[in-house]
């Protein structure tokens, strides 16, 4: 019973609930320029973020891989493509990489994130577009012929 | 005047406990070592790729649970049908099926692609999937078992035994069912693909169990004064050749059966002479040592019922090594019939060949670090609770000459 | 000419321009003419399916292979034995005819997935719109949907990735099979990057397209072809189809 009462404030120091969420209001500096750092708030009030971005996260995606819900604001997609850092040169920093957004605050919580194993860290698109190109080339190539043509019209009236 | 059969802790030396403890954590670490390798760097360091999706790591761990499951059987023949004879063996073989079924289990969640997950595979259930069931049937025979124990260990409990045992001995058979059906369920395979899975892994289970328990048992009896009667002796010799034959029952039913349907026939043909090394495992090891020597060596008179039996079980489980790599490898080394009309003459991912497995060193890092966890366990119980059954003479008779004769 | 008529040839010369850019401007946006919203959930009222019209198939063609491998980011280590493929060309020969064909292999999204039916957490699923997927998030990396896959459609990531597409994440240690370029449907295009590719090859072997629309390149190339399943004896009611042999 003693043990109990003595144990207390120990409990209730390692319950509480102010240690629990850290960084109330903490701003931290992350090397390189993203494109939040421009912006006054998250997709959601900052408080709300910290303490529950995660909870937005684990929603979402199961919204995202079963229900096909593919909605901007809680996407992981989206996050990087606000968060991630560019260096001096416009390259992209890998967003899970030592001093970068996620890292800042996720190594002093010790709370391993496996996000990155299968994300990607820097918004990639699609390397080869081909067809995009191809198709650009054919436009062009096609105006030009009728150019021409309008040219030939014009000149035989 | 007969010995009195108690059940003692073993009081080992410190010297020989902690040769062998060492000797054992040395390969458990080494195992534990191999498998965050095979995590950190990716499976692509394993001989395991995408046509031969389960390899070494799973034939030691398919192995383990079935030996776990059958190394009970002792225990059962006591509780469930009441004979007498092993009711002193019966809690060793408790504590062997726990310590073979933690480490099977242990060495197929390390070789998972990410075994950090395994609270998602605890908590998320497909119950369609005979996997699922099996993380229920696994982890339940091991509570199952502790309570198990407990009513033969302990003398206020000991009138549950009887239902303890059969519970035991009924969810060790819906496990075993589990087991085989794993491949028995799978549609895609020639070599699975049929219900006589389940009733041949059983009768595995019992024939690989009884060998590993007396070995065991033999082991420890060289620096014990275990209790091994010759009555006990002659049993398991009778059990053993029981199962020899039932074994080699249902492997000619599942082959046989194989061979009418004529979709399967290809990949019998395949097993039976043109696979190459599946086929020289299967008859040689599976059929000939595993099981026809065994046979043969039980019934020749020239060698004694122990040393005999002794050598029959090495065989056997050295022929279970060698099933168990036919059944999971050999059943995954013949390509997939996706055109029965047709032959595939070419393909990027290999449909048009035999697969060829070369297991890596990490892979068997893991499977031998398995085993030694098992015997780890093993050495611990049996050091620390009161599961041997030793003979214990007499204090107060005075040696008459009738004894002496003995 | 004043500028209010038009004279014949003017008229000619502008409206082959407009048609010829209309006839271009598909490619550029391949767009569905009714996408769904992003924040609606899939339903089985879309039925997604593909036919393969394997005489169009042309032998030593890996159009739709690279563009599956560009699409989704599945760049190889040089290792054939482990690399993923979503897709592959299989040449085969009837043993009845000696006829050789060549057709393209995938995931068959079957109806009744048996890959599904064994995944121990649920992973591997059926979305409501009739697309087999892994979900990644739950995959624990098991390899059972590897080895019950009939088509052996699976592929394990036996590697660390670190260049990945934003669209198609996928990671070490789970497993993965071709999801009819599940992001870039659901983001409104209605082609799968292998049939653009096969299309703008000029073979036009792949059609994919909603099932439950009559009027869709898929509804119109089965009803116009004998359609088959493979291993239609298995009953395993796959979307993919196949005709031509």
């Amino acid at each position: 019973m003693y043990q109990l009462i003595r144990s207390l404030p120990f409990v209730l120091l390692a319950l509480n609930s102010n240690n629990l969420y850290s960084h109330d209001g903490e701003i931290h500096v992350i090397e390189g320029h993203s494109k939040a750092d421009m912006l006054e708030q998250c997709v959601e009030p900052t408080e709300m973020m910290q303490k529950d971005h995660f909870g937005f996260l684990y929603h979402q995606r199961d919204n995202t891989v079963i229900d096909g819900i593919r909605t901007k604001q809680h996407s992981l997609a989206n996050c990087i493509d606000c968060h991630v850092s560019y260096d001096k040169s416009g390259t992209a920093i890998p967003i899970n990489s030592e001093g970068q957004f996620c890292q800042t605050c996720h190594v002093q919580t010790a709370v391993n994130i496996d996000c990155f194993t299968c994300h990607a860290t820097v918004p990639r698109e699609k390397k080869v577009k081909a067809s995009l190109k191809n198709n650009i080339n054919k436009s062009h190539k096609l105006e030009s012929s009728t150019n021409s043509l309008v040219k030939y019209f014009n000149e035989s009236n | 005047m007969i010995d009195k059969i108690v059940l003692t802790k073993y009081i080992i030396s410190p010297k020989l406990f902690w040769s062998k403890f060492f000797l054992l954590g040395f390969f458990i670490l080494i195992g534990f070592a191999c498998s965050l390798y095979m995590e950190h760097e990716g499976h692509y360091v394993t001989g395991m790729n995408n046509q031969i999706v389960w390899g070494l790591p799973h034939i030691f761990a398919v192995l383990l649970i079935v030996i776990a499951s059958g190394v009970l059987n002792i225990a059962s023949i006591s509780s469930v049908f009441d004979k007498k004879l092993y009711k002193p063996l019966a809690p060793l073989s408790a504590l062997l099926a726990i310590a073979f079924l933690i480490a099977g289990l242990i060495v197929l969640v390390l070789d998972l692609g990410k075994p950090d997950r395994l609270i998602v595979a605890m908590t998320t259930y497909n119950f369609k999937s005979i996997f699922s069931w099996n993380i229920f049937l696994y982890s339940g025979f091991a509570v199952v078992l502790a309570v198990y124990m407990w009513t033969m260990l302990d003398r206020e409990v000991n009138r549950f035994s009887k239902y303890a045992g059969t519970f035991a001995f009924g969810w060790r058979i819906i496990l075993t069912t589990g087991t085989g059906s794993i491949f028995g369920f799978l549609v895609a395979r020639e070599a699975y693909a049929t219900a006589i899975l389940a009733p041949l892994f059983i009768v595995m289970s019992l024939l690989y169990g009884t060998a590993v328990y007396y070995l065991i048992l033999k082991t420890i009896s060289k620096f014990h004064n275990t209790y091994i009667s010759d009555d006990i002796v002659k049993n398991l010799r009778k059990l053993t050749i029981m199962f020899l034959f039932a074994n080699l029952y249902f492997l000619f039913l599942y082959h046989i059966t194989n061979m009418y349907i004529a979709k399967h026939l290809d990949y019998e043909i395949f097993i039976l002479s043109s696979g190459g090394i599946y086929t020289i495992a299967f008859w040689v090891g599976q059929l000939f040592v595993g099981i026809i020597m065994p046979i043969i060596l039980m019934n020749s008179s020239r060698l004694s019922l122990e040393y005999s039996l002794i050598l029959s079980s090495v065989l056997i489980l050295i022929g279970s090594f060698i099933a168990m790599y036919v059944i999971i490898i050999g059943g995954q080394a013949y390509p997939l019939t996706i055109f029965p009309d047709h032959v595939i003459i070419e393909s990027s991912f290999y449909d048009n060949v035999v697969h060829s497995y070369i297991p890596s060193l990490y892979e068997l890092g893991l499977g031998l670090g398995g085993v030694a966890l098992a015997l780890i366990i093993v050495l611990i119980g049996i050091a620390n609770f009161k599961f041997l059954p030793t003979i214990i003479k007499p204090a107060n008779v005075i040696p008459d000459k009738d004894d002496a004769a003995d | 000419m004043n500028n209010k008529s038009i004279n014949r040839r003017e008229f000619l010369v502008k409206s082959i321009t407009a048609i010829s850019a209309v006839y271009i401007v598909p490619d550029l946006f391949p767009k569905a003419i009714a996408a769904k919203p992003l924040d609606q959930k899939v339903s089985s009222s879309t039925k997604w399916a593909m036919n393969v019209e394997v005489d169009k198939c042309v032998e030593g063609c890996t159009a739709c292979v690279e563009a599956c491998v560009d699409e989704n980011g599945l760049y190889g280590f040089d290792r054939p034995e482990t690399d993923s493929q979503w897709i592959r060309k299989l040449m085969i020969k009837d043993i009845k005819t000696d006829k050789i064909t060549t057709l393209p292999m995938m995931c068959q999204h079957c109806e009744n997935p048996p890959c599904c039916d064994v995944c121990p957490t649920g992973a591997s699923f059926r979305r409501e719109d009739g697309i087999v997927m892994v979900n990644q998030h739950t995959c624990i990396g098991c390899r059972y949907c590897m080895m019950a896959c009939p088509f052996k459609a699976r592929s394990f990531v036996h590697e660390n990735l670190t260049e990945q597409l934003t669209s198609a994440p996928r990671g070490k240690g789970c497993v993965e099979s071709c999801n009819l370029c599940v992001n870039r449907i659901d983001h409104g295009a209605d082609t799968t990057a292998c049939e653009e590719a096969c299309i703008k090859e000029g073979h036009a072997a792949i059609t994919f397209g909603d099932l439950s629309d009559p009027n869709s390149k898929v509804s119109k190339s089965i009803k116009r072809t004998d359609s088959r399943r493979l291993r239609a004896d298995l009953k395993l009611k796959q979307r993919v189809t196949y005709s031509g042999f």
